[in-house]
Protein backbone atom coordinates (compact mmCIF):
# COMPACT_ATOMS: atom_id res chain seq x y z
CA UNK A 1 0.00 0.00 0.00
CA UNK A 2 2.44 2.31 1.25
CA UNK A 3 4.31 1.48 -1.99
CA UNK A 4 1.78 2.08 -4.53
CA UNK A 5 1.24 5.99 -2.64
CA UNK A 6 5.07 6.56 -2.84
CA UNK A 7 4.24 5.80 -6.35
CA UNK A 8 1.52 8.20 -6.77
CA UNK A 9 3.54 10.75 -5.31
CA UNK A 10 6.49 10.45 -7.67
CA UNK A 11 4.30 9.85 -10.61
CA UNK A 12 2.67 13.41 -9.75
CA UNK A 13 6.24 14.93 -9.50
CA UNK A 14 7.12 13.85 -12.78
CA UNK A 15 4.14 14.74 -14.48
CA UNK A 16 3.05 18.03 -13.36
CA UNK A 17 6.44 20.43 -14.30
CA UNK A 18 5.31 19.50 -17.55
CA UNK A 19 1.52 19.68 -17.40
CA UNK A 20 2.16 23.15 -15.92
CA UNK A 21 4.47 24.23 -18.91
CA UNK A 22 1.53 22.64 -21.62
CA UNK A 23 -0.85 24.30 -19.62
CA UNK A 24 0.53 28.17 -19.71
CA UNK A 25 1.12 27.45 -23.38
CA UNK A 26 -2.90 28.29 -23.27
CA UNK A 27 -3.21 30.24 -20.75
CA UNK A 28 -4.00 34.28 -21.45
CA UNK A 29 -1.01 36.39 -19.92
CA UNK A 30 -3.56 38.08 -17.12
CA UNK A 31 -3.78 34.10 -16.46
CA UNK A 32 -0.30 33.07 -16.25
CA UNK A 33 0.41 36.13 -14.09
CA UNK A 34 -2.37 35.51 -11.70
CA UNK A 35 -2.04 35.05 -7.87
CA UNK A 36 -2.64 32.69 -6.87
CA UNK A 37 -2.35 30.64 -9.91
CA UNK A 38 -5.04 29.33 -12.29
CA UNK A 39 -5.60 25.87 -12.13
CA UNK A 40 -8.35 25.10 -14.49
CA UNK A 41 -10.39 27.92 -14.83
CA UNK A 42 -9.14 29.52 -17.52
CA UNK A 43 -10.00 30.19 -21.22
CA UNK A 44 -7.52 28.61 -23.70
CA UNK A 45 -5.59 30.81 -26.32
CA UNK A 46 -3.59 29.82 -29.26
CA UNK A 47 -2.28 33.15 -29.10
CA UNK A 48 0.98 32.15 -27.99
CA UNK A 49 1.66 29.66 -30.72
CA UNK A 50 0.50 32.21 -33.66
CA UNK A 51 2.98 34.54 -31.44
CA UNK A 52 5.43 31.80 -31.56
CA UNK A 53 5.20 30.93 -35.15
CA UNK A 54 4.03 33.83 -36.85
CA UNK A 55 5.08 36.86 -34.76
CA UNK A 56 8.34 34.95 -34.14
CA UNK A 57 10.86 33.37 -36.49
CA UNK A 58 10.48 30.06 -34.48
CA UNK A 59 10.06 28.11 -37.87
CA UNK A 60 13.09 29.11 -38.77
CA UNK A 61 14.49 27.77 -35.92
CA UNK A 62 12.81 24.75 -35.74
CA UNK A 63 13.90 24.29 -39.20
CA UNK A 64 16.99 24.91 -38.30
CA UNK A 65 17.63 21.78 -35.26
CA UNK A 66 15.42 19.66 -37.62
CA UNK A 67 17.97 20.02 -40.54
CA UNK A 68 20.89 20.20 -38.85
CA UNK A 69 19.68 17.27 -36.46
CA UNK A 70 19.02 15.08 -39.59
CA UNK A 71 22.69 15.97 -41.47
CA UNK A 72 24.85 15.10 -38.16
CA UNK A 73 22.83 11.62 -38.05
CA UNK A 74 23.65 10.86 -41.52
CA UNK A 75 26.88 11.64 -41.18
CA UNK A 76 27.87 10.17 -38.11
CA UNK A 77 26.14 7.26 -38.97
CA UNK A 78 28.17 6.65 -42.15
CA UNK A 79 31.21 7.52 -40.24
CA UNK A 80 30.15 5.62 -37.12
CA UNK A 81 28.86 2.37 -38.58
CA UNK A 82 32.00 1.61 -40.37
CA UNK A 83 34.14 2.12 -37.56
CA UNK A 84 32.05 0.64 -35.28
CA UNK A 85 32.16 -2.59 -38.14
CA UNK A 86 35.63 -2.45 -38.23
CA UNK A 87 36.50 -2.55 -34.15
CA UNK A 88 34.16 -5.61 -33.92
CA UNK A 89 35.48 -7.87 -36.59
CA UNK A 90 38.76 -6.92 -37.46
CA UNK A 91 41.56 -8.08 -35.91
CA UNK A 92 44.41 -5.33 -35.41
CA UNK A 93 48.23 -5.77 -34.40
CA UNK A 94 49.15 -5.73 -31.14
CA UNK A 95 46.76 -3.32 -28.22
CA UNK A 96 45.75 -0.91 -31.43
CA UNK A 97 42.37 -2.28 -31.16
CA UNK A 98 41.74 -2.14 -27.65
CA UNK A 99 43.79 1.06 -27.47
CA UNK A 100 41.62 2.95 -30.45
CA UNK A 101 38.53 1.82 -28.87
CA UNK A 102 39.62 3.24 -25.54
CA UNK A 103 40.13 6.70 -26.98
CA UNK A 104 37.18 6.56 -28.96
CA UNK A 105 35.20 6.05 -25.74
CA UNK A 106 37.49 8.25 -23.78
CA UNK A 107 36.84 11.11 -26.41
CA UNK A 108 32.83 10.84 -25.45
CA UNK A 109 33.89 12.53 -21.67
CA UNK A 110 35.35 15.71 -22.74
CA UNK A 111 33.40 18.76 -21.30
CA UNK A 112 31.87 20.40 -24.89
CA UNK A 113 33.15 23.93 -23.44
CA UNK A 114 36.48 22.77 -23.14
CA UNK A 115 36.59 22.35 -27.24
CA UNK A 116 34.26 25.00 -28.27
CA UNK A 117 36.82 28.24 -27.47
CA UNK A 118 39.40 26.64 -30.38
CA UNK A 119 36.43 25.36 -32.37
CA UNK A 120 34.78 28.84 -32.19
CA UNK A 121 38.24 30.28 -33.95
CA UNK A 122 38.52 27.51 -36.48
CA UNK A 123 35.16 28.40 -37.69
CA UNK A 124 35.64 31.69 -37.29
CA UNK A 125 38.70 31.46 -39.33
CA UNK A 126 36.86 29.71 -42.70
CA UNK A 127 33.96 32.20 -42.13
CA UNK A 128 31.82 29.62 -40.94
CA UNK A 129 29.86 31.21 -37.71
CA UNK A 130 26.31 31.51 -37.82
CA UNK A 131 26.02 28.49 -40.41
CA UNK A 132 24.05 25.55 -40.12
CA UNK A 133 27.27 23.94 -41.44
CA UNK A 134 29.46 24.85 -38.42
CA UNK A 135 27.04 23.53 -36.17
CA UNK A 136 26.57 19.89 -38.31
CA UNK A 137 30.74 19.87 -38.40
CA UNK A 138 30.94 20.38 -34.11
CA UNK A 139 27.31 17.77 -33.38
CA UNK A 140 28.95 15.09 -36.04
CA UNK A 141 32.53 15.05 -33.58
CA UNK A 142 30.52 14.77 -30.77
CA UNK A 143 28.03 12.15 -31.47
CA UNK A 144 30.95 9.99 -33.86
CA UNK A 145 32.17 8.39 -30.11
CA UNK A 146 28.82 7.68 -29.53
CA UNK A 147 27.60 6.08 -33.17
CA UNK A 148 30.83 4.23 -33.07
CA UNK A 149 30.08 2.53 -29.68
CA UNK A 150 26.38 1.54 -30.31
CA UNK A 151 27.22 -0.06 -33.78
CA UNK A 152 30.45 -1.73 -32.39
CA UNK A 153 28.45 -3.64 -30.01
CA UNK A 154 25.40 -3.98 -32.42
CA UNK A 155 28.12 -5.64 -34.49
CA UNK A 156 29.87 -8.11 -31.39
CA UNK A 157 26.25 -9.11 -31.70
CA UNK A 158 25.77 -10.06 -34.99
CA UNK A 159 26.94 -14.18 -36.28
CA UNK A 160 30.24 -13.55 -38.26
CA UNK A 161 29.03 -16.81 -39.94
CA UNK A 162 26.77 -14.93 -42.65
CA UNK A 163 29.57 -12.58 -43.52
CA UNK A 164 31.90 -15.47 -43.99
CA UNK A 165 29.88 -17.47 -45.94
CA UNK A 166 29.01 -14.74 -48.22
CA UNK A 167 32.93 -14.19 -48.55
CA UNK A 168 33.37 -18.30 -49.45
CA UNK A 169 30.93 -17.71 -51.87
CA UNK A 170 33.53 -15.39 -53.52
CA UNK A 171 31.92 -11.83 -52.14
CA UNK A 172 34.58 -9.13 -50.92
CA UNK A 173 34.63 -8.17 -47.24
CA UNK A 174 33.21 -4.98 -48.52
CA UNK A 175 30.46 -6.44 -50.32
CA UNK A 176 29.41 -9.14 -46.99
CA UNK A 177 29.61 -5.71 -45.16
CA UNK A 178 27.44 -4.03 -47.49
CA UNK A 179 25.01 -6.74 -48.40
CA UNK A 180 25.01 -8.95 -45.28
CA UNK A 181 26.00 -7.17 -42.03
CA UNK A 182 24.51 -3.89 -42.82
CA UNK A 183 20.45 -5.05 -43.37
CA UNK A 184 20.89 -7.52 -39.90
CA UNK A 185 21.81 -4.98 -38.27
CA UNK A 186 18.91 -2.61 -39.39
CA UNK A 187 16.75 -2.11 -35.93
CA UNK A 188 20.60 -0.95 -34.55
CA UNK A 189 20.92 1.41 -37.22
CA UNK A 190 17.54 2.80 -36.44
CA UNK A 191 17.94 2.91 -32.61
CA UNK A 192 21.27 4.40 -32.57
CA UNK A 193 19.78 7.40 -35.62
CA UNK A 194 17.10 8.40 -33.27
CA UNK A 195 19.70 8.41 -30.59
CA UNK A 196 21.88 10.80 -32.84
CA UNK A 197 18.65 12.81 -33.89
CA UNK A 198 17.66 13.04 -30.12
CA UNK A 199 21.02 13.98 -28.88
CA UNK A 200 21.27 16.76 -31.64
CA UNK A 201 18.21 18.09 -31.16
CA UNK A 202 18.12 18.87 -27.40
CA UNK A 203 21.73 20.47 -27.61
CA UNK A 204 22.85 23.80 -26.71
CA UNK A 205 26.13 25.17 -25.60
CA UNK A 206 27.55 24.40 -28.73
CA UNK A 207 24.69 25.73 -30.82
CA UNK A 208 24.56 29.11 -28.37
CA UNK A 209 28.23 30.09 -29.37
CA UNK A 210 28.34 29.23 -32.83
CA UNK A 211 25.04 30.64 -33.99
CA UNK A 212 24.09 34.14 -33.29
CA UNK A 213 21.86 34.94 -36.59
CA UNK A 214 18.40 34.84 -36.53
CA UNK A 215 18.63 32.66 -39.61
CA UNK A 216 21.32 29.67 -38.28
CA UNK A 217 19.87 29.80 -34.76
CA UNK A 218 18.33 26.18 -33.34
CA UNK A 219 15.16 25.87 -31.80
CA UNK A 220 16.85 25.51 -28.26
CA UNK A 221 19.12 28.70 -28.34
CA UNK A 222 15.75 30.85 -29.68
CA UNK A 223 13.93 29.86 -27.24
CA UNK A 224 16.54 30.94 -24.75
CA UNK A 225 16.76 34.32 -26.76
CA UNK A 226 13.18 34.79 -25.47
CA UNK A 227 14.17 34.52 -21.43
CA UNK A 228 15.69 38.13 -21.14
CA UNK A 229 16.97 40.15 -18.29
CA UNK A 230 13.74 42.40 -17.68
CA UNK A 231 11.11 40.53 -19.31
CA UNK A 232 10.44 36.83 -20.23
CA UNK A 233 7.69 35.89 -22.77
CA UNK A 234 6.42 32.90 -20.59
CA UNK A 235 3.44 32.35 -22.68
CA UNK A 236 5.42 32.05 -25.78
CA UNK A 237 8.80 30.12 -24.56
CA UNK A 238 5.92 27.83 -22.78
CA UNK A 239 4.30 27.44 -26.21
CA UNK A 240 7.89 26.38 -27.91
CA UNK A 241 9.27 24.86 -25.15
CA UNK A 242 6.56 22.08 -25.46
CA UNK A 243 6.17 21.85 -28.50
CA UNK A 244 10.15 20.92 -29.09
CA UNK A 245 9.58 18.66 -26.65
CA UNK A 246 7.17 16.47 -28.45
CA UNK A 247 8.74 14.78 -31.22
CA UNK A 248 11.32 13.67 -28.75
CA UNK A 249 8.85 12.26 -26.32
CA UNK A 250 7.71 10.19 -29.53
CA UNK A 251 10.75 9.50 -30.50
CA UNK A 252 12.11 8.43 -27.71
CA UNK A 253 8.75 5.96 -27.10
CA UNK A 254 9.44 4.65 -30.45
CA UNK A 255 12.71 2.97 -29.46
CA UNK A 256 12.32 2.76 -25.65
CA UNK A 257 13.50 -0.57 -25.40
CA UNK A 258 16.72 0.62 -26.76
CA UNK A 259 16.77 3.36 -24.43
CA UNK A 260 18.98 1.66 -22.16
CA UNK A 261 21.48 0.44 -23.77
CA UNK A 262 22.14 3.39 -25.97
CA UNK A 263 22.26 5.84 -23.26
CA UNK A 264 25.09 3.65 -21.93
CA UNK A 265 26.64 3.56 -24.72
CA UNK A 266 26.25 0.41 -25.35
CA UNK A 267 28.48 -1.01 -22.58
CA UNK A 268 25.18 -2.30 -20.07
CA UNK A 269 23.99 -5.32 -21.97
CA UNK A 270 20.55 -4.49 -21.37
CA UNK B 1 41.88 -13.81 -36.77
CA UNK B 2 40.36 -16.73 -39.37
CA UNK B 3 38.20 -13.57 -40.31
CA UNK B 4 40.11 -11.16 -41.42
CA UNK B 5 42.44 -13.48 -42.74
CA UNK B 6 39.69 -15.23 -45.25
CA UNK B 7 38.83 -11.56 -46.40
CA UNK B 8 41.89 -10.96 -47.44
CA UNK B 9 42.28 -14.18 -49.25
CA UNK B 10 39.22 -13.65 -51.17
CA UNK B 11 39.86 -10.53 -51.81
CA UNK B 12 43.39 -11.73 -53.89
CA UNK B 13 41.70 -13.92 -55.87
CA UNK B 14 39.02 -12.01 -56.87
CA UNK B 15 39.48 -10.11 -60.12
CA UNK B 16 39.32 -6.54 -60.25
CA UNK B 17 40.73 -3.12 -60.81
CA UNK B 18 43.87 -2.28 -59.00
CA UNK B 19 42.84 0.48 -56.61
CA UNK B 20 39.49 -1.80 -55.16
CA UNK B 21 41.94 -4.54 -54.55
CA UNK B 22 43.69 -2.02 -52.64
CA UNK B 23 40.86 -1.24 -50.84
CA UNK B 24 39.51 -4.19 -49.79
CA UNK B 25 42.95 -5.43 -48.81
CA UNK B 26 43.51 -1.89 -46.37
CA UNK B 27 39.40 -1.98 -45.32
CA UNK B 28 40.12 -2.43 -41.65
CA UNK B 29 42.00 1.01 -41.84
CA UNK B 30 40.13 2.39 -44.53
CA UNK B 31 36.47 1.69 -42.38
CA UNK B 32 38.02 3.44 -39.59
CA UNK B 33 39.89 6.27 -41.15
CA UNK B 34 37.24 8.93 -40.84
CA UNK B 35 36.23 8.26 -37.79
CA UNK B 36 39.81 8.63 -36.63
CA UNK B 37 40.45 11.92 -38.80
CA UNK B 38 37.10 13.98 -37.48
CA UNK B 39 37.91 12.95 -33.48
CA UNK B 40 41.54 13.80 -33.73
CA UNK B 41 40.60 17.01 -35.33
CA UNK B 42 37.92 16.99 -32.56
CA UNK B 43 40.22 16.21 -29.88
CA UNK B 44 44.27 17.30 -31.21
CA UNK B 45 43.71 20.27 -32.99
CA UNK B 46 41.90 22.08 -29.86
CA UNK B 47 44.51 20.82 -27.50
CA UNK B 48 47.82 22.23 -29.55
CA UNK B 49 45.47 25.62 -29.73
CA UNK B 50 44.75 26.02 -26.24
CA UNK B 51 48.50 24.58 -25.14
CA UNK B 52 49.53 27.86 -27.17
CA UNK B 53 46.51 29.93 -26.24
CA UNK B 54 47.30 29.07 -22.57
CA UNK B 55 50.83 30.52 -22.44
CA UNK B 56 49.54 33.98 -24.06
CA UNK B 57 47.73 37.26 -23.21
CA UNK B 58 45.46 37.31 -26.24
CA UNK B 59 43.76 40.89 -25.69
CA UNK B 60 39.85 41.24 -27.41
CA UNK B 61 41.03 44.06 -29.46
CA UNK B 62 42.48 41.52 -32.97
CA UNK B 63 44.97 43.88 -33.52
CA UNK B 64 47.25 44.07 -30.36
CA UNK B 65 49.51 41.43 -30.80
CA UNK B 66 49.39 38.27 -28.48
CA UNK B 67 51.87 38.45 -25.56
CA UNK B 68 53.88 35.30 -24.53
CA UNK B 69 53.09 35.29 -20.62
CA UNK B 70 54.22 31.95 -19.84
CA UNK B 71 52.59 30.00 -16.78
CA UNK B 72 51.28 33.88 -16.13
CA UNK B 73 47.64 32.07 -17.12
CA UNK B 74 47.72 29.10 -14.44
CA UNK B 75 49.52 31.40 -11.60
CA UNK B 76 46.42 33.29 -12.16
CA UNK B 77 44.57 30.30 -11.24
CA UNK B 78 45.68 30.15 -8.30
CA UNK B 79 44.47 33.48 -6.93
CA UNK B 80 41.06 33.94 -8.81
CA UNK B 81 38.58 33.87 -6.11
CA UNK B 82 35.96 33.70 -8.91
CA UNK B 83 37.44 30.14 -10.24
CA UNK B 84 37.53 28.42 -6.50
CA UNK B 85 34.35 29.31 -6.27
CA UNK B 86 32.95 28.02 -9.80
CA UNK B 87 34.93 24.52 -8.81
CA UNK B 88 33.45 24.65 -5.36
CA UNK B 89 30.41 25.26 -6.64
CA UNK B 90 30.70 22.44 -9.49
CA UNK B 91 31.81 19.81 -6.68
CA UNK B 92 29.16 20.54 -4.49
CA UNK B 93 26.17 20.21 -7.05
CA UNK B 94 27.95 16.95 -8.77
CA UNK B 95 28.35 15.06 -5.66
CA UNK B 96 24.81 15.99 -3.85
CA UNK B 97 22.80 15.42 -7.40
CA UNK B 98 24.31 12.47 -8.77
CA UNK B 99 23.96 10.98 -5.17
CA UNK B 100 20.51 11.90 -4.82
CA UNK B 101 20.03 11.21 -8.24
CA UNK B 102 21.21 7.70 -7.83
CA UNK B 103 19.56 6.85 -4.55
CA UNK B 104 16.02 7.64 -6.02
CA UNK B 105 16.65 5.80 -9.11
CA UNK B 106 17.96 2.64 -7.40
CA UNK B 107 14.80 3.08 -4.54
CA UNK B 108 12.26 3.61 -7.16
CA UNK B 109 14.12 0.61 -9.68
CA UNK B 110 13.75 -1.90 -6.68
CA UNK B 111 10.60 -0.55 -5.79
CA UNK B 112 9.38 -1.51 -9.56
CA UNK B 113 10.70 -4.76 -10.04
CA UNK B 114 9.41 -5.87 -6.22
CA UNK B 115 5.93 -4.67 -6.54
CA UNK B 116 4.68 -3.00 -9.56
CA UNK B 117 6.29 -5.22 -12.29
CA UNK B 118 2.45 -5.47 -14.36
CA UNK B 119 2.01 -1.58 -14.38
CA UNK B 120 4.85 -1.42 -17.22
CA UNK B 121 3.19 1.88 -18.86
CA UNK B 122 3.93 3.37 -15.35
CA UNK B 123 7.85 3.01 -15.97
CA UNK B 124 7.53 5.36 -19.61
CA UNK B 125 5.54 8.05 -17.50
CA UNK B 126 8.39 8.07 -15.08
CA UNK B 127 11.13 8.38 -18.56
CA UNK B 128 9.63 11.72 -19.66
CA UNK B 129 11.91 13.89 -17.96
CA UNK B 130 15.32 13.36 -19.47
CA UNK B 131 13.70 13.05 -22.67
CA UNK B 132 12.41 16.80 -23.16
CA UNK B 133 15.12 19.19 -24.42
CA UNK B 134 16.66 20.32 -21.31
CA UNK B 135 16.24 24.10 -22.31
CA UNK B 136 12.48 23.40 -21.85
CA UNK B 137 12.94 21.26 -18.70
CA UNK B 138 14.93 24.77 -17.61
CA UNK B 139 12.42 27.24 -18.70
CA UNK B 140 9.94 24.97 -16.99
CA UNK B 141 11.39 24.99 -13.76
CA UNK B 142 11.91 28.96 -14.32
CA UNK B 143 8.15 29.28 -14.11
CA UNK B 144 7.71 26.75 -11.31
CA UNK B 145 9.96 28.75 -9.52
CA UNK B 146 8.85 32.23 -10.37
CA UNK B 147 8.74 34.01 -7.09
CA UNK B 148 5.41 36.05 -7.54
CA UNK B 149 3.21 34.04 -9.39
CA UNK B 150 5.34 30.65 -9.32
CA UNK B 151 3.63 27.38 -8.21
CA UNK B 152 5.93 26.63 -5.88
CA UNK B 153 5.58 29.47 -4.14
CA UNK B 154 1.98 28.85 -3.59
CA UNK B 155 2.56 25.68 -2.92
CA UNK B 156 4.29 27.23 0.66
CA UNK B 157 1.10 29.81 0.95
CA UNK B 158 -0.80 26.81 1.24
CA UNK B 159 1.29 25.31 3.78
CA UNK B 160 1.67 28.40 5.71
CA UNK B 161 4.92 28.63 5.25
CA UNK B 162 6.61 32.14 4.31
CA UNK B 163 7.46 32.46 0.55
CA UNK B 164 11.06 32.34 -1.13
CA UNK B 165 13.17 34.46 -4.40
CA UNK B 166 14.09 30.52 -5.00
CA UNK B 167 16.40 31.13 -7.71
CA UNK B 168 17.06 34.66 -6.83
CA UNK B 169 18.11 33.80 -3.48
CA UNK B 170 21.76 33.09 -2.51
CA UNK B 171 21.05 30.33 0.03
CA UNK B 172 18.40 28.56 -2.07
CA UNK B 173 19.85 28.86 -5.37
CA UNK B 174 21.98 26.01 -5.69
CA UNK B 175 19.31 23.79 -4.19
CA UNK B 176 16.86 24.85 -6.63
CA UNK B 177 19.39 23.82 -9.64
CA UNK B 178 19.75 20.65 -7.24
CA UNK B 179 16.34 19.68 -7.49
CA UNK B 180 15.37 20.61 -11.07
CA UNK B 181 18.87 18.49 -12.26
CA UNK B 182 17.52 15.63 -10.16
CA UNK B 183 13.85 15.90 -11.72
CA UNK B 184 15.44 15.64 -14.68
CA UNK B 185 18.07 12.93 -14.74
CA UNK B 186 17.08 10.45 -11.82
CA UNK B 187 15.04 8.84 -14.32
CA UNK B 188 18.21 7.91 -16.27
CA UNK B 189 19.32 6.18 -13.24
CA UNK B 190 15.78 4.33 -12.33
CA UNK B 191 16.65 2.95 -16.20
CA UNK B 192 19.85 1.42 -15.86
CA UNK B 193 19.05 -0.02 -12.67
CA UNK B 194 15.73 -1.61 -13.73
CA UNK B 195 17.59 -2.98 -16.47
CA UNK B 196 20.55 -4.13 -14.38
CA UNK B 197 18.13 -5.98 -11.91
CA UNK B 198 16.38 -7.67 -14.60
CA UNK B 199 19.64 -9.71 -15.72
CA UNK B 200 20.26 -10.69 -12.01
CA UNK B 201 20.19 -15.03 -12.08
CA UNK B 202 17.75 -16.41 -9.69
CA UNK B 203 19.64 -18.89 -8.63
CA UNK B 204 21.61 -17.59 -6.07
CA UNK B 205 18.13 -15.54 -4.49
CA UNK B 206 16.90 -19.13 -4.15
CA UNK B 207 19.77 -20.60 -1.92
CA UNK B 208 19.90 -17.66 0.36
CA UNK B 209 16.24 -18.20 0.56
CA UNK B 210 16.59 -21.66 1.69
CA UNK B 211 19.37 -20.26 3.71
CA UNK B 212 16.97 -17.67 5.17
CA UNK B 213 18.59 -15.11 4.28
CA UNK B 214 16.92 -11.47 5.76
CA UNK B 215 15.76 -9.28 2.98
CA UNK B 216 17.98 -6.74 3.49
CA UNK B 217 21.09 -9.24 3.71
CA UNK B 218 20.25 -10.43 0.08
CA UNK B 219 19.86 -6.87 -1.28
CA UNK B 220 23.71 -6.37 0.43
CA UNK B 221 25.18 -9.29 -0.20
CA UNK B 222 23.65 -9.96 -3.75
CA UNK B 223 21.92 -7.61 -5.01
CA UNK B 224 24.28 -4.88 -4.83
CA UNK B 225 26.89 -6.77 -5.69
CA UNK B 226 25.99 -8.09 -9.08
CA UNK B 227 24.99 -4.60 -9.88
CA UNK B 228 27.96 -3.44 -9.83
CA UNK B 229 28.90 -2.89 -13.08
CA UNK B 230 26.07 -0.83 -14.03
CA UNK B 231 26.40 1.25 -10.84
CA UNK B 232 29.56 2.32 -11.92
CA UNK B 233 28.98 2.88 -15.25
CA UNK B 234 25.40 4.70 -14.33
CA UNK B 235 27.95 7.04 -11.84
CA UNK B 236 29.96 7.86 -14.45
CA UNK B 237 27.78 9.35 -16.71
CA UNK B 238 25.97 10.93 -14.82
CA UNK B 239 29.52 12.45 -12.96
CA UNK B 240 30.45 13.26 -16.90
CA UNK B 241 27.50 15.29 -17.49
CA UNK B 242 27.03 16.70 -14.13
CA UNK B 243 30.66 18.16 -13.79
CA UNK B 244 29.93 20.33 -17.57
CA UNK B 245 26.45 21.48 -16.05
CA UNK B 246 25.65 24.52 -18.14
CA UNK B 247 21.89 24.73 -19.62
CA UNK B 248 20.43 24.79 -16.37
CA UNK B 249 22.24 27.81 -14.44
CA UNK B 250 22.09 29.88 -18.01
CA UNK B 251 18.78 29.54 -17.34
CA UNK B 252 17.84 29.80 -14.59
CA UNK B 253 20.37 31.98 -12.69
CA UNK B 254 23.16 32.68 -14.89
CA UNK B 255 25.26 31.61 -12.39
CA UNK B 256 23.84 34.38 -9.85
CA UNK B 257 22.95 35.16 -7.41
CA UNK B 258 26.58 36.38 -6.09
CA UNK B 259 28.45 33.45 -8.01
CA UNK B 260 26.02 31.27 -5.66
CA UNK B 261 25.36 28.80 -8.58
CA UNK B 262 28.43 29.66 -11.18
CA UNK B 263 29.77 26.37 -12.34
CA UNK B 264 32.92 25.63 -14.48
CA UNK B 265 31.38 25.61 -17.64
CA UNK B 266 29.90 28.97 -17.42
CA UNK B 267 32.77 30.59 -16.16
CA UNK B 268 34.76 29.51 -19.02
CA UNK B 269 31.86 30.46 -21.19
CA UNK B 270 32.33 33.81 -19.25
CA UNK B 271 35.47 34.48 -19.22
CA UNK B 272 36.01 32.92 -23.42
CA UNK B 273 33.01 35.26 -24.54
CA UNK B 274 32.19 37.96 -22.35
CA UNK B 275 35.42 39.03 -21.06
CA UNK B 276 37.06 37.90 -24.19
CA UNK B 277 39.94 36.73 -22.11
CA UNK B 278 40.97 33.73 -24.54
CA UNK B 279 44.37 32.84 -23.14
CA UNK B 280 42.66 32.30 -19.53
CA UNK B 281 39.90 31.00 -20.61
CA UNK B 282 42.06 28.12 -22.59
CA UNK B 283 44.37 28.04 -19.22
CA UNK B 284 41.29 27.13 -17.24
CA UNK B 285 39.67 24.52 -20.24
CA UNK B 286 43.35 22.51 -20.05
CA UNK B 287 43.45 22.01 -16.57
CA UNK B 288 39.58 20.79 -16.75
CA UNK B 289 40.23 18.39 -19.41
CA UNK B 290 43.47 17.36 -18.12
CA UNK B 291 41.66 16.42 -14.95
CA UNK B 292 37.93 15.12 -16.23
CA UNK B 293 39.52 13.05 -19.11
CA UNK B 294 42.38 11.49 -16.51
CA UNK B 295 39.39 10.51 -13.89
CA UNK B 296 36.96 8.99 -16.59
CA UNK B 297 40.09 6.97 -18.40
CA UNK B 298 41.18 5.56 -14.87
CA UNK B 299 37.07 4.80 -14.80
CA UNK B 300 36.89 3.28 -17.98
CA UNK B 301 40.57 1.28 -17.64
CA UNK B 302 39.07 0.23 -14.34
CA UNK B 303 36.19 -1.00 -15.23
CA UNK B 304 37.50 -2.55 -18.46
CA UNK B 305 34.86 -1.20 -20.72
CA UNK B 306 36.78 -0.97 -23.99
CA UNK B 307 37.44 -4.47 -24.04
Amino acid sequence: MLAYLGMAFVLFITIFPVYWLAQNSFKLDIDIFAVPPVWFDFSPTLKHYEAAFIGQPFLTYAFNSLAIAMATTIVSLIFGTMAGYALARFEYPGQWRYQISFWILSTRMMPPIVTIIPLFIFFNFFNLLNTRLAVVVAYTAFNLPFVTWMMKSYFQDLPPELEEAAMVDGDTRWGAFLRIALPLARPGIAATAIFSLILAWNEFLLALILTQTERSMTLPVGISGRVTQYTTHWGEISAAGFLASIPIIIFALIVQKHLVRGLSLGAVKG
Amino acid sequence: MVRSESGTLTAQLRPGGGLERWAERHLRILMLAPTLLILAGLTLFPTVYMLTAALQKVSPDPSVPREFVGLGNFARMLTDPELHLAVRNTVVFTSVAVTLEFLLGLGLALLFDKYIRRLNFLKTILLVPMMIPPIAVALTWKLIYQPQFGVLNELMYRLGLPAQAWAGDVNLAMATIIAADVWEWTPFIFLLMLAGLASLPSEPYEAAQVDGASAWRQFWDLTIPFLKPVIAIALLLRIMDALRLFDLVFILTVGGPAGATETLSLYIFKVAFTFVDIGYAAAISLVVLFVTVGFSTWFIKRLRLAD
